[in-house]
């Protein structure tokens, strides 16, 4: 057992066990132990395999970038992918496996590829395996072996839910520097929200101790004195995953996603320690120093009994001494530096008061494994000599990597400082402010100074849209990064990016072919590419970059910052998910009727109305002979509903649909297209004239939100003054249609319904069924039919009311399918079915619909100029012999002579002419034939008699009622 | 283990050369300047060289090589078009992109996967049904399928979509492929480079000049950040720049620039073999070799010169993504990013000859640039050659939106990618 | 996410606004040549930089103008549509 005896302000819960199991062996943790803490205190070292190469790894940073430490974890219910060994607690009884083995994490069969690795340079996958033959075979091998956690493909869909937050001050990392950043802003009144992904304030003020109580001491003040703050909410376990414009920054929470909205920002995300590069480096038991010291005092886990600190800054002399303070044997400081610097000689007084020696001017061979695979040996040269040391652990300490992530997506420039080696601010964009060990500060005081003065300008800053000037980089005793920890070896296996497997030759490899630069260098050997998105390996591979180029650290700059700062399930991102579904107020009324539903933008609408033991095709035609013959009512309320009042919106609706309306006499309806600047037809509709100043008017369904908006914008540029309003959902419409609708529709109501009182196309408002109403006499079905829209409110009880009265007539609910039927019978064209993308005005053969002689109209200029050029394409009717059934569908092509020459737009059996029917859009060059092919299902050609429509009723006779009268 | 890869392992030097020489400076003259180290760019280089033996170009990249849209896309492949000039054009390029690999001794990763467009109503059955009959018309293989079609061939998926948009067919590319995008440009780069072609990255345009031939301005050089350079023929091949481009020269176009984002996921084991591509949900999705999710959406809203990235971008698309695939909830999107892409009125690109002799250009790629790359290399390889639009491109000219003679892939609408 | 200002309804979230591109005002159609007004009709402001745009808070339906810098996506400044001003 590794786990040492109880400190104060642990995180683990000795009180509570939790159980699991790790590759089938049951493994015993503490309610607060992470995966890998719980492991590791029962003494296990190999946690996972590397991506590539399959070789056996532990942990190396346990700050939530281990990617070797991933896990696959089995609960009730779920299987869950790539979980983060380091950092996620384990669910009891849950089984957890190693996510990128073949067999198993011992035995992994895939673990020869490490015996390979010499085979498989860097973007050995573009070099081979593309002969056209044979690549299919090799990709599904590759994909056998790729990726990492497999997706449960029967877990159910999980909601997370989204919170909301908002303050003045947001400080990102709750160390020194970001707990003394959030006080300085609270003090001044400031609302300061404070969010850590740890589950403790304190960052590394609560394990880099160097053996001693004042830095905890200070932190812990530090801490109690933000608790203390009512102005400063705290926000744990919690990161930020993004961040965007205007200082909207994305929190992920374990269960929830915060999106926070702040007035300022601070990045208080400190640095995150960087692995010297060696042979073995990646040998379980090699970690970062601050790993080992996070297992040492969050969770009481010894990593190692005997251990070595490989170093180049005073970071890894204190974590020599916290190693000592807890009981582990440190065989040596191996230092990098021939001179250590001054806070380091402090320590190093320490060191040997406890016997430690401490080895300058070393620089490491090799890091031997022993028989289970983990590290037993350092192999080092120091002078001319080489030397070894036994250990089971080997810590890192060479120095950090600036977590700016968020100053690169906001716009920050970073330039490098080379007093410290690290890149540093240079230009903040406003309300952005950087502070601690990300801006350049080490030392707790520093720290916790220069957190202080961010906090300060922080809230100076509030409201005002320029950028303060950076804050200069905080003068260090010792520079805690080491320039270039990087230590070739012959044998290679000396790790720069543990996520994706890639050696220093990698790099080289990939510079040497001419990917010299940083963002072709990630892009050719993935550096950075992997979960961890780079945080342990960027820095060392620029380094190596520059290096092998001859040029400065600071002529490269590090490769772009994107979201996400750790990766985020896609729950959380997801949310609940908004799908806003609307419904007419007859719904129910449908349904009961046996409606069979299709979607209508974000409307549903009965397709049909089935009818038990009856075929869908027999209903539908049912319900078309029944508007033919007797009466039927559909529901067409998920149509726009638009009124325009004023003065001049008869002139207004000129401008903008190509019939005129100016003078519409008042109670009159009449047919509009609209086009778009270029001609092109986008949409269709029947305007009203209510009385001299107002019209209601009508829109294709899926148009009417984008339609009533675009108005309003028209109005305003034109400068008309028109008060448009919006009633598509406050109004219910439904047509009843029929030769019968007459006498269903005069049970109802006592308006004169007469001809001479109510012609075809007025429009008249009345009392139906004591309901307010407007009622229109169209005849888009080609029947004596009366549109009625009246208040929401009423719909259901008309809808039904009316059925009732038409009862004794025969009357049917008739659904969409009859409705494209019966207007296909009369010729009428559907925008959007029987036109296109790019069909303009001209190609419908509707030139009654178009008034060139008004003085303007949207898209008037382009279709006279279009009127200038042939046609490019025609709407025609074609019908196919009596008793031919088989016909083609919607969107087959007409074939001439061998080329595409038009497509059917819509086609159906007529009940009512009892044969095949269509339209079609064609090249204007066979419009006049008598016959055109048409390519049905799998080649088979038909013929098509081209034929004049309407196709039912052409003079009009039967909307007009002329027959009847 | 293939063979070639043993040479690796049995020397100490890395026996490899670089891919792309490196030119200290530019020549003060050479017979075509290309502007634009994308794909694009490199393939008109590439077939420039191979096909016409022009050699003395140059290739001028304010960035790095592969640095803009073509390292930014979801490398998807298709050439289900709605248009006649669409298909024959993509189609074209399908067939070069599936000998690419070996023509460049690089493998691209060039993977069929077969593509699904899923429609979700009547009415884009409709236009699905449109785009297949026009490819077989083609030859090109597409099929209007079932909703049963699009569960068999991915049984994972919930086609209800979470019963908010239930599938009821799909049009179905067996062709759909993807491949590795970095890759397609470094081959083309490679390719010219030997063919002794210069590449310049970190080489901007300044300005680029004309000078009045008697029948009409002509370029007569180019001013960069490096100094200036004498030719007689630019291509122009930038995307998102290519507003500022013509400018340059006095030009104006009806290209918009929008970002267009994508994200990607944690790798995880391979499950999803064909390419899923929802319009009404606006999602597309592949799984990568590596087992990486490739997500993308559609257009931002709004006209943007700058690669930001959105939060609500991820959101909805997540959203969208657990409606086709509920289970995916755990997987962890790891990164985002956005390309600037050149829109255009009527969907088609805008490409050829233009109102300035010896002023090419290959732009208005909006979102499907990628799979365009090999056909425009070639076509406007001999475009720039012989100065004379190539047959494949004479639908995709400037001029056309002066003469009202827009390409009808509008009319398909709402789908891209 | 950005935050865009409505003339009449103050700093809201981008996604309550609507974009419809820039403002061009329309020549006079009858005065015009065919080839003027298809660059009126189809040709845009491409290149990056300051650029006045029509807004719509779509909540309230109110209609702007929108000075933006589509380089660095910055709202510069938002007002009221005015025919006469907005040409100056």
């Amino acid at each position: 057992m590794m786990r040492l005896p109880t400190l104060a302000g642990e995180w683990i819960d000795r009180t509570r066990t939790v159980t699991f199991t790790f590759e089938s062996e049951p493994v015993t943790g503490y309610e607060g132990d992470t995966i890998s803490t719980a492991l590791a205190a029962g003494g296990a070292r190999v946690f996972g395999r590397s991506f590539k190469y399959h070789r056996p790894r532990g942990f190396l940073s346990f700050a939530n970038h281990d990617v070797n430490v991933m896990t696959q974890v089995e609960s009730v219910g779920r299987s869950i992918p790539n979980v983060r060994g380091d950092v996620e607690a384990p669910i009891a009884h849950s089984k957890v496996t190693a996510v990128n083995t073949r067999g198993g994490l011992k035995n992994d069969r895939y673990a020869f590829l490490n015996r390979l690795s010499t085979f498989l340079p860097v973007g050995f996958y573009y070099k081979a395996f593309h002969s056209k033959r044979l690549f299919p075979t090799w990709e599904r091998l590759f994909r056998r072996i790729t990726g990492l956690g497999t997706v449960d493909l029967e877990a159910s869909h999980r909601s997370t839910p989204k919170r909301y937050d908002f303050c003045d001050v947001l400080v990102i990392g709750a160390g020194p520097a970001g707990l003394s950043a959030a006080l300085a802003a609270a003090s001044t009144g400031a609302d300061v929200l404070l969010v850590d992904e740890n589950r403790a304030l304190g960052g590394s003020g609560l394990y880099a101790r160097a053996g001693t109580e004042s830095v905890l001491a200070k932190t812990e003040t530090l801490v109690r004195a933000v608790l203390a703050e009512p102005r400063i909410r705290v926000l744990l376990s919690s990161f930020a995953s993004g961040y965007y414009a205007d200082h909207w920054v994305s929190v992920i929470a374990p269960e929830a996603m915060v999106k926070v909205r702040a007035r300022s920002v601070v990045i208080a995300q400190g640095a995150y320690e960087q692995p010297c590069v060696f042979r073995g480096n990646d040998l379980p038991g090699v970690m970062l120093a601050s790993a080992a010291q996070r297992l040492l005092y969050r969770f009481s886990v010894a990593p190692a009994r005997r251990i070595a600190v490989l170093t180049a800054n005073a970071e890894g002399y204190a974590a020599a001494l916290d190693a000592k303070s807890r009981g582990l044997e440190v065989a040596a400081v191996l230092d990098l530096r021939a001179t250590p610097g001054p806070d380091s000689a402090d320590l190093m007084a320490q060191l040997s008061q406890q016997g430690i020696r401490v080895i300058t001017d070393v620089k490491p061979i090799e890091a031997v494994a022993g028989r289970d695979g983990s590290v037993a040996r350092l192999r080092y040269r120091v002078g001319g000599s080489e030397e070894a040391i036994a250990v089971d652990g080997v810590w890192m300490s060479v120095g950090f990597a600036p977590a700016s992530a968020f100053l690169h997506q906001a716009g920050a420039t970073m330039r490098y400082e080379s007093s410290i080696e690290q890149f540093v601010p240079e230009r903040l964009p406003a309300g952005l402010y950087a502070c601690g060990k990300v801006a350049g500060a080490y030392d707790l005081a520093a720290r916790i100074a220069d957190g202080e003065r961010a906090g300060r300008q922080a809230v100076s800053a509030l409201g005002s849209v320029d950028a303060l000037p950076v804050a200069p980089v905080m003068p260090v005793r010792e520079c805690p990064n080491h320039p270039y920890p990087v230590f070739a070896h012959l044998a290679g296996k000396e790790f720069v990016d543990f996520d994706e497997d890639l050696q220093i030759k990698d790099i080289e490899n990939a510079c040497q072919e001419g990917f010299d630069s940083t963002e072709l260098l990630k892009r050719y050997s993935t550096m950075g590419m992997g979960p961890s998105q780079g945080k342990h390996s960027n820095l060392n591979a620029l380094r190596i970059l520059a290096a092998w180029r001859g040029d400065a650290m600071g002529a490269h700059a590090l490769t772009t910052s994107r979201p996400m700062f750790h990766p985020v399930p896609m729950a959380h991102l997801a949310g609940r998910g908004f799908m806003p579904e609307r419904k007419t107020p007859m719904d129910a009324d449908h349904a009961r009727l046996g409606a069979v539903w299709m979607p209508a933008a974000n409307w549903r609408r009965p397709e049909y109305y089935a009818v038990p033991d009856v075929s869908r095709e027999a209903a539908i035609t049912a319900e078309v002979h029944a508007v033919r013959n007797g009466v039927g009512l559909i529901d067409v309320g998920t149509l726009g509903k638009i009124e325009a009042h004023g003065a001049r919106a008869g002139e207004f609706l000129d401008r903008i649909y190509t019939a005129r309306y100016s003078n519409l006499k008042v109670g009159m309806t009449r047919y509009g297209l609209m086009l778009d600047e270029s001609g092109v037809i986008i949409d269709d509709g029947v305007i009203a004239r209510l009385t001299p100043e107002c019209f209601y008017f009508t829109t294709t369904t899926g148009n009417s939100a984008t339609l009533f908006r675009e108005f309003g914008r028209l109005a305003t540029w034109w400068g008309i003054p028109v008060g448009l309003v919006n009633l598509t959902g406050h109004y219910a419409a439904f047509n009843l249609a029929g030769p019968q609708s007459r006498a269903v529709l005069s049970q109802l109501t006592d308006m004169d319904l007469s001809d001479a009182a109510f012609p075809y196309l007025a429009v008249r408002e009345g009392l139906v069924a004591g309901v307010p109403c407007r009622l229109m006499r169209v005849g888009f079905v080609g029947e004596l039919g009366y549109e009625i829209h009246l208040p929401f409110e009423f719909g259901s009880e008309l809808w039904r009311a009316v059925l009732q009265a038409g009862q004794g007539h025969g009357i049917r609910p008739f659904g969409v399918e009859a409705q494209r039927m019966l207007r296909l019978e009369k010729g009428h064209v559907i925008i959007g079915q029987d036109t296109d993308g790019v069909t303009n005005a001209l190609e419908i053969d509707a030139p009654w619909a178009i008034k060139m002689d008004k003085a303007f109209f949207i898209g008037q200029r382009s279709l006279a100029v279009l009127a200038k050029q042939p046609l490019r394409q025609t709407l025609v009717g074609f019908q196919m012999p009596l008793g031919v059934t088989e016909r083609p569908k919607e969107c087959h092509l007409i074939i001439e002579q061998g080329r595409i020459a038009g497509r059917v737009t819509s086609v159906g059996f007529s009940p009512t002419l009892g044969r095949v029917i269509g339209l079609a859009l064609v090249d204007p060059t066979v419009a006049h034939q008598s016959h055109l092919r048409v390519r049905r299902e799998a080649g088979v050609e038909a013929s098509l008699e081209v034929t004049s429509h309407p196709f039912y009723d052409p003079a009009g006779a039967r909307q007009k009622m002329e027959l009847a009268s | 283990m293939p063979l070639r890869l043993l040479r690796f392992g049995l020397t100490r030097q890395h026996p490899e050369p670089r891919m792309f020489t490196q030119h200290d400076e530019l020549k003060s003259s050479y017979d075509v300047v290309i502007i634009g180290a994308g794909g694009h760019g490199l393939a008109a280089a590439y077939y420039l060289a191979r096909d016409h033996g022009i050699t003395n170009v140059a290739v001028l990249e304010k960035g790095y090589i592969g640095g803009g849209n073509t390292g930014r896309n979801t490398t998807i492949i298709r050439s289900n078009y709605l248009t006649p000039e669409g298909v024959q054009f993509y189609d074209e390029s399908v067939r070069l992109w599936q000998d690419l690999s070996q023509d460049f001794d690089l493998n691209l990763f060039y993977s069929t996967r077969g593509h699904f467009t899923l429609a979700h109503t009547d009415a884009a059955m409709r236009t699905m049904r449109w785009r297949a009959e026009v490819n077989k018309h083609y030859g090109v293989q597409s099929e209007a399928v079932d909703a049963k079609s699009v569960q068999d061939a991915v049984p994972m998926m919930d086609i209800s979509c979470g019963g908010h948009a239930p599938v009821v067919g799909a049009l179905y590319h067996a062709p759909g492929a993807v491949a590795r995008h970095d890759a397609v440009a470094w081959g083309y780069g490679r390719g010219a480079d030997r063919r002794g072609i210069e590449i310049h990255q970190k080489t901007e345009v300044l300005s680029i000049e004309t000078t009045d031939s008697g029948s009409g301005p002509a370029i007569s050089g180019v001013m960069t950040n490096r100094g200036r350079i004498s030719t007689k023929k630019v291509l122009c091949a930038v995307a998102g720049s290519t507003p500022r481009m013509l400018s340059m020269v006095g030009l104006t176009s009806p290209l918009y620039i929008h970002p267009l984002q994508a994200m990607v996921s944690e790798p995880v084991k391979p499950w999803l073999d064909p390419i899923i591509v929802s319009g009404s949900l606006h999602v597309y999705v592949s799984q990568t070799a590596r087992g990486e999710l490739v997500m993308g959406a559609s257009l931002d809203p709004y006209e943007l010169h700058a690669t930001r990235s959105t939060l609500d971008f991820t959101e909805s698309l997540s959203m969208h993504m657990l409606e086709m695939f509920p289970f995916l909830g755990d997987v962890k999107v790891v990164r985002q990013w956005a390309g600037m892409a050149d829109m255009t009125p009527d969907f088609a690109p805008i490409m050829g000859k233009t109102p300035i002799k010896g002023f090419y250009l290959d732009s208005g790629w909006g979102t499907w640039g990628f799979k365009a790359t090999p056909v425009c290399g070639k076509t406007m390889s001999h475009t720039v050659a012989t100065d004379e639009n190539h047959t494949l491109i004479t639908g995709f000219g400037l001029d056309r939106f002066r003469r009202y003679a827009l390409t009808g892939e509008k009319g398909a609408a709402s789908v891209g990618h | 996410m950005k935050i865009m200002t409505c003339p009449i309804n103050g700093p809201r979230l981008i996604s309550e606004f609507a974009y419809a591109g820039e403002l061009k005002e329309m020549p006079d159609p009858t005065q015009v040549s065919d080839e003027q007004w298809a660059d009126y009709v189809f040709n845009k402001n491409g290149p990056a930089g300051i650029k006045r745009e029509w807004w719509c808070h779509t909540a309230s339906g109110v209609w702007f103008i929108a000075e933006r810098d589509t380089t660095r996506d910055v709202i510069m400044r938002t007002y009221l549509y005015q025919a006469e001003v907005a040409l100056t």
